[in-house]
């Protein structure tokens, strides 16, 4: 979309949050502004501190169709440019260094992971620690994480009377298949059941109990598949490749349950899981596509292990918990913006938990569409302080940037705002949660 | 794995007044896909109660069921197995091996499970096996004053069956397994 079109009251002062007069692009490295809100004007420049260039944004098909509210940006979907590509071929060249330099990728992968070369479920992986940086471990690392998997679903899909079988056969190879046939005549043998080990046992260590108890949680992971991404043709619909897909995911997360059983399974994990096995599933190196399955689950227990304390609900109110979280997201709109925290939350009444729960907990994957998030992922996972001070940064950056809305709305407005999150351009909205950052450390 | 519950000669109201309260705390809903029952409920609440237990429900016509319309006998297809339910009181020499087997040829069973004489036997032969599950609320029978509750669990899994057999005896619950494999092809 042309630039031009752009209103000019749009291009002032109120999205650096601060006094316009700060030159802001000295203190940036020099790729930053290329994410830079992309289409202010050149002529209308007084706090444009942003260089008005046509961005090269890495923007979907998705993105670029983003219709344009009164505060929206355009996303300009200019598929390939320089920069683009010049991204794309560093991070293919880190990639096939022998040892790979962590701190350059991170920071190449903090400005996004360009689409074109399909690099990013290799990205992700290495982020999330699941590839070791040195480059020839990586076959025997992934054959070991596999297999480890491989087992987990052998041991932990089975129902108890298999159990119970395999158990048997292991106490007595003597017998004959431990059963004896139709054949000959007369009262059948008893054998004492031990330990309570019975399909009705009410025992808490009993196989069949536990069985029946995952069995709740196992309905719940299978209705949260069913609609997760309803939208998408790679999760849901008829198809048999949408249905493995679905099975994938259950499998992955009836598997975490089991494993974990101080958390289990809580509404949520399916989002979170979403994202990572679409990536994976859409490698283009077919060996590591077909063992997605495998590979999804490593990294979301990796990913989860730095949330997990958000979906347990006996630390709600402890320090690690989701409300401390909200209230960090508070302190910092408030360190960054005390007019609009002000007005957000001792004017208008809205409590951060009506819409930071759902931001903080799903990692922003229900607030964007499904290509956008992937690039707001790229940044969580790459940046060296951490997935959830990143977080929580872009939290704020999505507050401050419809401040205009938010200031001049009432409760009910601002909290349709936000639970509706208006799409906007996401690299500029990267770009604030950055800016963020470094003028706290400042 | 398919659990199916066989029990009957419950004898409710007449000779017994409830199942035995152990027996009642271990059969909750939403374990058990098919319920199985010989006869001699007698009364219609005890059919709602089985009810509760699994929307499948099976019974046959003991002498003594208040409700006419029951089927003296019945078949049904579980898995890779064919059972048989009928009362028993119509096979006489009540509770013995070859007639049963007779009946058991002729509505061609691997499984055939009756009652009527409030023991638990198992008894394997060469057309299959015949199960009697016993009273499950111990009531006395034509035969015996001499009772223990008694019903029976089976999970049927592919080939294979295991069957549960829980007793009261002396207020205790004991149960016991029993395991047989039906050889494939087996047309008899």
């Amino acid at each position: 979309m042309a630039k031009n079109e752009v209103p000019d009251w749009l291009n002032n002062s109120l999205w650096s949050c601060r006094t316009p007069q700060q030159p802001l692009t000295p203190s940036i490295e020099s790729e930053d502004t290329n994410r830079s809100s992309v289409n202010l004007p050149v002529p209308m420049p007084p706090p444009a501190v942003i260089r008005a260039e046509p961005r090269p944004e890495i923007v979907s098909p998705l993105n670029s169709s983003s219709n344009l509210h009164s505060d929206d940006e355009n996303g300009s979907a200019t598929i390939s440019s320089t920069e683009d590509i010049s991204r794309q071929d560093q991070l293919s060249q880190e990639l096939s260094r022998k040892i790979i330099d962590m701190v350059e990728v991170r920071r190449l992968a903090s400005q996004g992971v360009p689409d074109g070369a399909g690099i990013r479920a290799t990205v992700w992986k290495l982020l999330l620690g699941y590839l070791p940086t040195e480059r020839a471990l990586w076959p025997t690392e992934l054959a070991k994480k596999r297999s480890q998997y491989k087992q987990f679903k052998e041991e932990l899909l089975m129902n108890p009377s298999e159990i119970a079988r395999r158990l048997e056969k292991s106490a007595t190879l003597e017998n004959d298949g431990t059963g004896t046939d139709i054949e000959g005549k007369g009262v059948l043998s008893r054998s004492e059941v031990t330990q309570g080990e019975h399909p009705l046992s009410l025992g808490k260590s009993s196989i069949w109990n536990q069985f029946f108890q995952d069995t709740e949680i196992i309905e719940q992971i299978d209705r949260d598949v069913k609609r997760t991404h309803p939208d998408l043709h790679f999760f849901s619909g008829d198809t048999p490749f949408a249905k493995s897909n679905q099975d994938a995911l259950r499998i992955i997360l009836i598997i975490f349950a089991k494993l974990n059983p101080g958390i289990r399974y809580v509404q949520g994990m399916n989002e979170i899981l979403a994202p990572l096995f679409y990536v994976f599933r859409n490698d283009p190196n077919e060996e590591d596509a077909a063992n997605a399955e495998a590979d999804t689950f490593f990294c979301f227990v990796e990913l989860l292990s730095e949330f997990r304390d958000h979906f347990c609900q006996q630390l709600d109110n402890s320090v690690v918990g989701i409300r401390s979280t909200i209230t960090r997201l508070s302190q910092l709109l408030k360190e960054h913006d005390e007019e609009l925290w002000r007005h957000l939350e001792v004017t208008t009444n809205v409590n951060p938990q009506f819409y930071a729960f759902r931001w903080i907990t799903l990692l922003l994957t229900q607030e964007f569409n499904f290509a956008d998030s992937h690039f707001i992922w790229d940044t969580l996972l790459s940046d060296p302080e951490g997935p959830q001070e990143t977080l929580l940064r872009i939290c704020c950056a999505m507050l401050i940037i419809v401040r205009r809305r938010l200031l001049a709305g009432d409760f009910t407005s601002n909290l349709k705002l936000l639970q509706n999150y208006p799409s906007t351009n996401i690299s500029h909205l990267l770009y604030v949660a950055n800016k963020l950052r470094v003028k706290s450390a400042g | 794995m398919v659990l199916v519950l066989a029990l009957g000669d419950l004898h409710i109201p007449h000779r017994a007044a409830d199942l035995p309260e152990k027996f009642k705390s271990m059969l909750v809903p939403g374990k058990i896909q098919h319920v199985i029952c010989t006869g001699n409920l007698c009364i219609k609440e005890v059919h709602d109660y089985l009810k509760t237990l699994c929307p499948d429900l099976h019974i046959t016509r003991g002498e003594y069921d208040e409700e006419a319309r029951y089927p003296e006998t019945k078949t049904l297809m579980i898995g890779q197995f064919k059972l048989g339910l009928c009362h028993g009181h119509q096979i006489i020499p009540w509770g013995d091996l070859d007639s049963l087997a007779m009946l058991q040829r002729q509505l061609d069973v691997d499984i055939l499970v009756t009652g009527h004489t409030h023991q638990f036997t198992a008894y394997k032969h060469e057309a299959g096996v015949v199960i009697n599950p016993g009273s499950a609320t111990g009531a006395y029978s034509s035969i015996t004053y001499d009772v223990n509750p008694s019903f029976v669990l089976m999970d049927i899994d592919a080939l294979r069956v295991v069957v549960y057999v829980y007793e009261l005896i002396d207020g205790e619950v004991k149960v016991d397994k029993i395991d047989f494999k039906k050889t494939t092809q087996n047309a008899n």
